[in-house]
């Protein structure tokens, strides 16, 4: 089991533990029994955009959710805009099932047009993006808060529940063999689909599933900010992405865990963290940033494990 | 017997361009002066910038690949330029250093996707991130310096060539189009790129070398991004690193629409130039009807993925077994 998740995170595992130290002996204070809700609150939305876009990425054939970005930045702008100040709506009886509703109702669209109208999903996310981002301005064109006190309790003290809600949901998907047939129709498609799978379905339900997830980061990143800001969802995009990648996530689909994405998305937020304590200039950042990654995904590579590996095998 | 000079079939883009003449006819009706000479010049000349940087990804996704570095390497190659030639480097060596180093960012790109056989998505993205931090960081985020007056005559949409109301890049950007279609189509390499990216399981049999090509492929990428960049900084007359950032998407939007598939072997330039003339014209056209920025975007977002699923769906999975 434990073999299992190092495989294909070996990299992202190391990274973590290097970070991790790093991290303890600059900033002791983060890791104190206090603090340690904060912390987790701050990396929150950036492991939960990430496991955002790892469904899609695993169910294969060019899938991809470039959306998931914009998508926190509207689901987060709807409900501060439109239910918490303009309706009055403040309890999380109302309000959790809005944000998880609206993520899975637009995964559902962007799983509709890209599965079953069969639009290319690169360009069906890329539409959704600048849909959602386009919309989310419109609707909130300035930051505007408050939010009430149990949403931003969410990353506080809380800040574990958001991230257990995803941990449960994919545990049931698990249950369900959901998670064993988008494994499967990732690696290959067409022998899932001449054994009678519905690949159509599994892949549909990676894009809700996926906008779920958004939704919860939504409800954590709007915690986080206390407010809604629509210009602050579209980075999470790309980040996302690299987190999941940096995790050993297959972009091709068929190879990764969930795991991994969350472990690659606290591996980049502990790096800027570093930076930033160091004071250096934000463009150093960037370098490292996109030098880490470069080596991080050339490192996972499965070409080089079986240059390693064959290596080894010669020696003996 | 075929004709060998007129083909008596349609092109495989032609969809495209028939929607490119539509949108152009919804223009006429609905935004007014959309046909003058000036609006038709700056429609030309802001396409010309798109329709290079998009070839750069079009080739790249021929392979089977993405280039996510564009825009990267476009504000790379804007602020170097210019900080070079403000350094008192002469105009020309400047261009010459800039498009080498783009050039290596460009293999670096295709060969690490290839040989390590990892997405070239993340690769690029990567690249991308730190070239342009490394260029930012030397100027400390203040470039300075501009075009030389060449560079600003070539771009400028006042400027015109004897009688024709067009600056040189417009003829310039054709006959880099004619150049590439000629490549993807009369020489072994520019065939050798579709059949790689048909079936990448095969070339090898046929004694091709699939890194050679993704080097290639990926370092004609990044060629034409420094190019758009050089030539986007006699446009707007100052360097601004984040010159490039529209490309990120806009070039893949291009040779979508235009008909390249992200899987490869399908496609090509002819209707990437199609592909960028109908995103920047529905562009004039959002803004010209009067809708603010926030509106523009999700009506181009949702116009994007109404003329792909129009002309450009992919085919379902029991066909491809």
């Amino acid at each position: 089991m434990i073999r299992y998740y190092f495989s294909e995170a070996r990299f992202a595992i190391l990274l973590f533990c290097l970070l991790i130290v790093i991290t303890a002996i600059l900033t002791p204070s983060r890791f104190s029994l206090d603090n340690l809700g904060t912390t987790l609150g701050l990396m929150t939305p950036f492991i939960l955009a990430a496991c955002a876009v790892t469904p899609v990425f695993l169910a294969g054939r060019e899938g991809i959710d470039l959306s998931v970005g914009p998508l926190i930045g509207f689901v987060s702008v709807i409900m501060v805009k439109v239910m918490i100040l303009d309706l009055g709506y403040t309890h999380p009886a109302l309000l959790l099932p809005t944000a998880l509703g609206l993520g899975g109702l637009v995964g559902a669209i962007n799983g509709g047009l890209a599965v079953y109208l069969r639009v290319q999903p690169i360009v069906t996310t890329l539409g959704s993006y600048l849909v959602l981002a386009g919309l989310a301005t419109w609707i909130l064109p300035s930051p505007q808060g408050p939010v009430p006190a149990w949403l931003s309790s969410l990353s506080e003290g809380y800040s574990i529940l958001p991230l257990l809600g995803v941990g449960l949901i994919w545990f049931i998907m698990k249950r369900l063999h959901l998670h064993g047939l988008i494994m499967t129709i990732g690696g290959e498609d067409r022998a899932a689909y001449a054994a009678g799978v519905n690949v159509d379905l599994v892949r549909f339900l990676t894009y809700v599933i996926g906008g779920v997830f958004a939704g919860v980061a939504a409800l954590s990143l709007t915690g986080l900010l206390g407010s809604a800001d629509a210009q602050v969802g579209p980075n999470y995009t790309l980040f996302a992405i690299a987190a999941a990648a940096l995790g050993g996530v297959s972009l091709a689909g068929g190879k990764g865990t969930l795991f991994g994405a969350v472990i690659g998305a606290v591996d980049i937020f502990l790096l800027q963290n570093i930076v930033t304590h160091f004071n250096v200039s934000s463009f150093l950042l960037q370098i490292s940033y996109g030098v880490i990654l470069v080596i991080a995904v050339s490192l996972n590579s499965d070409r080089l494990t079986r240059f390693f590996a064959k290596g080894r095998q010669d020696g003996e | 017997m075929v004709n060998r000079f007129f083909p008596t079939s349609l092109p495989p883009s032609w969809p495209a361009y028939a929607m490119v003449l539509g949108i152009f006819i919804c223009g006429a009706l609905t935004v007014e002066g959309y046909t003058s000479t000036f609006a038709i010049r700056a429609l030309l000349v802001l396409s010309a910038f798109l329709i290079i940087a998009s070839a750069g990804q079009t080739i790249t996704m021929l392979i089977g690949g993405i280039d996510l570095s564009i825009p990267f390497v476009v504000g790379f190659a804007n602020v170097a330029v210019a900080q070079l030639g403000s350094d008192g480097i002469a105009f020309g060596w400047a261009i010459v250093i800039v498009m080498g180093l783009s050039a290596m960012v460009g293999a670096l790109n295709g060969g690490l996707s290839a040989i390590l056989k990892v997405h070239p998505l993340i690769i690029t993205l990567g690249t991308g991130t730190a070239l342009l931090g490394a260029v930012l960081l030397w100027t400390k985020g203040y470039p300075t310096g501009s075009a030389p007056d060449y560079i600003n005559e070539f771009v400028s949409i006042g400027a015109s060539i004897g009688p024709f109301p067009v600056p040189w890049l417009v003829p310039a950007t054709g006959v880099l189009v004619v150049a590439l279609v000629l490549f993807e189509n009369k020489t072994t390499l520019g065939r050798q790129v579709y059949a790689l990216g048909s079936n990448p399981q095969a070339a090898p049999y046929i004694l091709m070398n699939p890194i050679k090509i993704w080097v290639f492929c990926f370092m004609l990428s990044a060629l034409l991004a420094s190019l758009t960049g050089l030539l986007l900084l006699g446009f707007s007359g100052a360097a601004f690193a984040d010159v490039g950032r529209p490309y990120l998407f806009q070039t893949v939007a291009a040779a979508v629409i235009g008909g390249t598939a992200l899987s490869g072997g399908k496609g090509g330039i002819l209707g990437t130039v199609a592909g960028a003339l109908a995103l920047t014209q529905l562009n004039t056209i959002l803004i010209g009807i009067g809708l603010d920025q926030s509106a523009v975007q999700v009506a181009l977002g949702a116009l994007i993925v109404l003329v792909v699923a129009v002309f450009n769906r992919q085919p379902h999975l029991r066909n491809s077994i």
